[in-house]
């Protein structure tokens, strides 16, 4: 059983970061323009077809992929990380730090998620500063809740209280308590916002609040194709879609597997 | 109500963007809502369901034209806020005019009878006709046309009239024109500045216009349609199309459309000049709306405000020459138009102020020739090279214009073979106007008036450079300002055609060549047959409202 999870876990990892590395490597290329050979349906040569300034499909999808991961990683573990600091400053700093981070967290649950991610990534300028800084700030109060409440219980639990008795700090006890305990919960939750941030990076750019409109990202892509999908150029949307959803769903799995093999509760399961 | 009327009657589902849900429920409001206003409950706003249609009585007199959402008017019909004024211009219909521009773009007469212009240019007196009367069945005076030529030279957002002085009514069918400075085009600034009523102007004339032209606005749903009937007090010829409906649609809302047969006339584009419709034939119209990029003509300096103005590579007259002779236009138009364009030399291919042998040609010898005698050698990787500097340029073009995107990439790609590094980038209106003071940028142009020409060439008396892109000629102001001048509107032709090219100098690729033209875009629409599209003049920037300019004209065969 867990070597069929390690199995799993590494095929996924392998998969996306052979994308990211092959969309990297492509990003020159995804952007060449040849007019003679625009508009052609997905075939040998071109396994994604063309779009109508002759850009191989395949390479702008790959080099839009690797950016989403690039750009998931970065603002996934900014996240995680606003989530985890935020956790452990509510458990440690008192009751009104707890009730300050609570209330945080339920009025960016309260504000729609795609709304509040506009008018961030707007604010700061759009481009991909505004959409990882959008993305970034977003997407923690999910996981900065599950660690607060994890958090709260390892504080009263006994060895926590003995440390707290011989006059340890409140950093001391993070680090050498909390921390330790957190890290499944924080890396679990870390991988689960990939697919988040992923979807939104792409759902932003596509309403025209994100990645300027020549970069090679799904969200562009998508929303170009909008435009040829009457005259029936159905891979320019369908091909990339699914690359997509692939690649989220690849995301889950990773996250799953992670669960799985580090969280202490769930190992007989 | 559109949504309601969705729900129970359209079953016809469309996949599109946000647009075409509420289009397409659009389409049956047009197909069943008459003007008549029989108070019907299934439209809500006035209009009852027409039978006519579906009796196939009224589709011998009534059109439905499909324009693109950009096309309608923000402000309403009011000539002070760009009806028929402005970026895009066009014949106000809804009003008449002094002039008219005819098919070959030369000045014919609408409300006026007479035209004189004083020897020095700076009065012209105006006869107009004594049988036209506003929509409200006050006559029309020279005291209304001096209301309109005083009130828009106060408020107009969107044109010049600071060449006006003063507009006085001499008596009711003379109106005298006081000018600030000669201004020879005047009669095209008349033949687009739409006459309203003294009586009943007011901060809501824009949606409730009161006009003395061929039609009568009979409704306008904001976002959605607008309604036109024919005027029956009108003092010319009746016109043949006694309803017009125009729908605001994104291309492919306005190409389901068609293909489900609810509209007479769509715009469409190239990328949809494939497709076959049946039923429908493809209609390509001349046009000066043409696509081109700037080349700024200076040296590179900040600006006031911190703000790059000028290029040094594009500064080398050699250069922006070597430019224009290195772009093969025909090809451009085979990959990124599939055909529709005609290769552009000048802002106004075409018109009677064109300089005739400026044709903008193709020859990468001699650009080769040009940039090496420039100094530009190419270097190990083909990239030229001059004193350690790379020839380097980014195109810009409006993010979201495709069109205008697979120029620039084009443009690009010839470029490189020219041995020019060369990118592109997408940008938004609200910056290109400043970054384009310090690289090129992929505009569209196009005017039924020579006075495009100053627009783009002409320096500001603030900078010494003009307005779009820095450049100045002593030469080239100077024939622009005798043309502005001249008394005679035939002569002054002459004049504008000499700033593009004396022999020597001018603004056009042989001469400074500032701006390099690319392609005139055809504009293309689908026609169901059967219907005559009138004769049209060749259509300036803007794929909208100057199709139907002549929509009086247009006829059904039987």
């Amino acid at each position: 059983m867990r070597e069929k999870t390690l199995a799993l876990l590494l095929l996924s990892l392998g998969l996306l970061l052979g994308a990211a590395f092959l969309g990297a490597l492509w990003e020159e290329e995804a952007a060449v323009v040849d007019f003679t050979r625009k508009n052609l349906p997905p075939c040998r040569e071109f396994l994604f077809g063309t779009d109508w300034l002759g850009r191989d499909m395949l390479k702008r999808t790959a080099a839009g992929l690797s950016l989403s991961i690039r750009l998931g990683l970065l603002t996934a573990f900014a996240g995680a990380v606003i989530a985890l600091a935020l956790g452990m400053a509510a458990a440690l700093l008192g009751a009104w730090a707890d009730r300050l981070v609570a209330g945080l967290t339920d009025l960016i649950m309260g504000i729609p998620h795609m709304l509040l991610l506009i008018l961030i990534s707007y604010a700061a300028g759009k481009g991909a500063a505004g959409v990882a800084a959008g993305i970034a700030l977003t997407h923690w109060p999910p996981l900065a809740r599950l660690l607060r409440a994890e958090a709260a219980q390892i504080r009263t639990s006994p060895y926590v209280k003995i440390s707290e008795k011989l006059g340890k700090s409140p950093v001391w006890i993070a680090r050498e308590h909390l921390l330790p305990q957190l890290l499944p919960q924080f890396l679990t939750g870390l991988v689960m916002m990939f697919p988040h941030a992923i979807l939104h990076e792409a759902s932003v750019t596509f309403l025209g609040f994100g990645l300027p409109a020549e970069t090679p990202a799904i969200g562009v892509i998508l929303s170009e194709s909008m435009s040829y999908l009457m005259t029936g150029k159905w891979w320019l949307a369908v091909l990339p879609g699914i690359a997509l959803v692939v690649a989220v769903l690849l995301f889950e799995a990773l996250g799953q597997c992670l669960l799985r093999l580090t969280d202490p509760k769930g190992a007989h399961a | 109500m559109g949504e309601e009327r969705k729900g129970r009657r359209n079953r016809r589902t469309f996949c599109g963007r946000r647009a075409a849900a509420p289009a397409a429920c659009l389409l049956f409001l047009a197909a069943l809502a008459g003007c008549g206003g029989n108070g019907s409950d299934e439209t809500g706003t006035g209009g009852g369901p027409a039978q006519e249609k579906a009796a196939g009585a009224g589709k011998e007199a009534s059109v439905v034209v499909v324009m693109p959402p950009a096309s309608e008017p923000d402000a309403g019909f009011d000539p002070a806020y760009g009806w028929g004024a402005g970026e895009h211009v066009h014949e106000p219909l809804i009003q008449s005019t002094l002039t008219v521009t005819k098919e070959d773009l030369t000045i014919g007469y609408d409300l006026a009878t007479q035209m004189e212009v004083s020897e020095d240019g700076m009065e012209w007196t105006v006869t107009i006709r004594d049988d036209a009367y506003f929509s409200d069945g006050e006559p029309l005076t020279a005291a209304d046309v001096a209301f309109t030529y005083n009130m828009l030279r106060e408020t107009s957002a969107v044109s010049d009239f600071t060449m006006l002085k003063e507009a006085r009514a001499e008596d009711e069918q003379t109106v005298v024109f006081e000018m600030e400075r000669p201004f020879s085009i005047w009669p095209y600034t008349m033949a687009v500045t739409g006459i309203v009523p003294e009586h009943a102007y007011g901060p809501d004339y824009g949606e409730h216009p009161i006009g003395s032209g061929r039609y009568l606005l009979c409704q306008w749903d904001r976002g959605q349609q607008i309604i036109l009937e024919a005027n029956p007090d009108y003092y010319g010829e009746a016109p043949r199309m006694k309803r017009v409906t125009i729908l605001f649609m994104e291309e492919d809302a306005a190409f389901a459309a068609v293909r489900a047969g609810q509209a007479d006339v769509a715009y469409t584009a190239s990328g949809y000049a494939d497709q076959a419709p049946a039923g429908y034939g493809l209609l390509a119209c001349e046009t000066v709306d043409n696509r081109g990029f700037n080349l700024p003509a200076v040296l590179r300096t900040e600006g006031e405000n911190g703000r790059p103005i000028g290029n040094d590579f594009t500064a080398d007259v050699r250069v922006r020459r070597a430019i224009s002779l290195a772009l093969d236009r025909e090809r451009m138009i085979a990959y990124v138009l599939n055909g529709y364009g005609s290769p552009a030399s000048s802002v106004c291919d075409g018109l009677p102020w064109y300089r005739e042998g400026t044709e903008a040609v193709f020859d990468p010898q001699e650009a080769d020739r040009l940039l090496t005698e420039a100094g530009w050698e190419p270097g190990a990787d083909g990239i030229r090279v001059k004193d350690g500097v790379r020839a380097q340029l980014e195109f810009l073009y409006p993010a979201g214009d495709s069109d205008r995107q697979a120029l620039a990439a084009e443009t690009a790609n010839q470029l490189r073979e020219m041995g020019i590094e060369t990118s592109i980038r997408g940008t938004g209106w609200d910056t290109a106007y400043e970054e384009a003071q310090a690289q090129p940028l992929l505009w569209g142009w196009g005017s039924q008036t020579p006075m495009e020409l100053y627009n783009l060439y002409h320096t500001r008396p603030d900078t010494g450079l003009a307005l779009y892109s820095p450049y100045a000629s002593e030469t080239v102001d100077r024939y622009m300002d005798e043309a502005l001048a001249s008394s005679d509107l035939e002569e002054s032709y002459e004049l504008w055609q000499l700033a593009q090219w004396d022999g020597t100098a001018g603004v056009s690729a042989q001469g400074d060549c500032p701006w390099v033209w690319l392609v005139n875009v055809e504009h293309l629409y689908w026609v169901r047959d059967g219907l005559q599209v009138a004769g049209q003049k060749i259509h300036p920037h803007g794929h909208g409202w100057s199709l139907i300019s002549n929509v009086d004209q247009w006829a059904w065969e039987r």
